[in-house]
């Protein structure tokens, strides 16, 4: 898989954290996995057809996901419940919305699905891709991982 | 609600609107997230959410004349965003009273909501600002 695929995606995450949140998150390994495991709670799916199939992932921790919301809304938040889901859910599609204008600019017309949430401990989320490009990203308020596979 | 000067697009009477926006949705999520009967909850939703979606019609028009008062290029596209929004609100109400006030689905719509509006205003309407103190700066020139 061609990593140049990866950029606008990174370049999304980051300007979407800075924009939003006023944060900066730090690039750390990226990874290639056979398989999309992960340890994080929150998980977002962001599925894409067009130019390229496949799907980007956003895994968070519990405690990040509940930091994030907190940190927009103001708010303490106990527990992964369906408004903080949701909320997670919505910033991956935003950031997922940000990845596809880059790739346009690349010359690769895509679209993505609604976000699908799985919370739970260790995910394997399923795909028909046999490679997953993972990066991982660290922030003030905690680390997450962003998955990247194409079918 | 967190409000962040860096929301802010440079244009006065949008940036007090952000802001009053932004204290509308904040009494709505907390009355979301509130541990009330069912009954009461309801009706204060409903409130909180129709006393946020009529300033979200003032703001909106508001935008929208400044936008045309300085021809911003994308005005159209801004406007059909404006409507959708508009229209998922008007949605969720429906929704909402057919799903006998279900609490997932509150949840839900108000999670998205807070991301969403956060983003519009942090990110999408940042473009209007710059065009039209641009455009101001090339009025003053010219007199």
């Amino acid at each position: 898989m061609d990593a140049k695929y990866l950029n606008p995606i990174i370049a999304a995450t980051d300007s979407v954290f800075q924009t939003m949140l006023s944060l900066e998150p730090k690039k750390k390994e990226v990874s290639i996995q056979e398989d999309l495991v992960t340890d994080k709670e929150a998980n977002v799916i962001i599925g894409m057809t067009g130019d390229i199939k496949g799907s980007i992932v956003y895994s968070f921790s519990s405690e990040m996901a509940l930091k994030v919301v907190e940190a927009m809304s103001g708010m303490e938040m106990q527990k992964l419940d369906k408004f903080v889901t949701s909320a997670m859910g919505e910033l991956g599609n935003i950031i997922s919305g940000k990845a596809t204008t880059g790739l346009t600019a690349q010359g690769l017309s895509c679209d993505i699905a609604p976000p699908q949430i799985v919370t739970g401990k260790n995910i394997n989320i399923s795909s028909e891709a046999d490679k997953v490009l993972m990066v991982k990203f660290n922030t003030e308020l905690g680390e997450f991982d962003v998955g990247f596979s194409i079918n | 609600m967190i409000w962040r000067d860096e929301y802010k697009i440079g244009v006065e009477l949008v940036d007090k609107q952000h802001k009053e926006l932004f204290s509308r949705l904040g009494d709505f999520i907390q009355t979301v997230r509130s541990d009330k009967e069912k009954a009461e909850k309801k009706e204060e939703v409903e409130k909180t959410l129709n006393f946020m979606g009529e300033y979200v019609v003032t703001h909106f028009d508001a935008e929208e004349a400044l936008q045309k008062r300085y021809n911003y290029p994308d005005y159209e596209k801004h406007h059909q965003i404006h409507e959708d929004f508009k229209a998922e609100v008007a949605d969720f109400q429906h929704q909402y009273s057919k799903n006998d006030y279900d609490e997932d689905f509150l949840l839900e719509f108000s999670g998205r909501l807070l991301t969403w509006l956060i983003n519009h205003v942090a990110s999408t309407d940042q473009d209007i600002g710059e065009h039209i103190n641009s455009a101001k700066e090339n009025e003053e020139e010219s007199k």
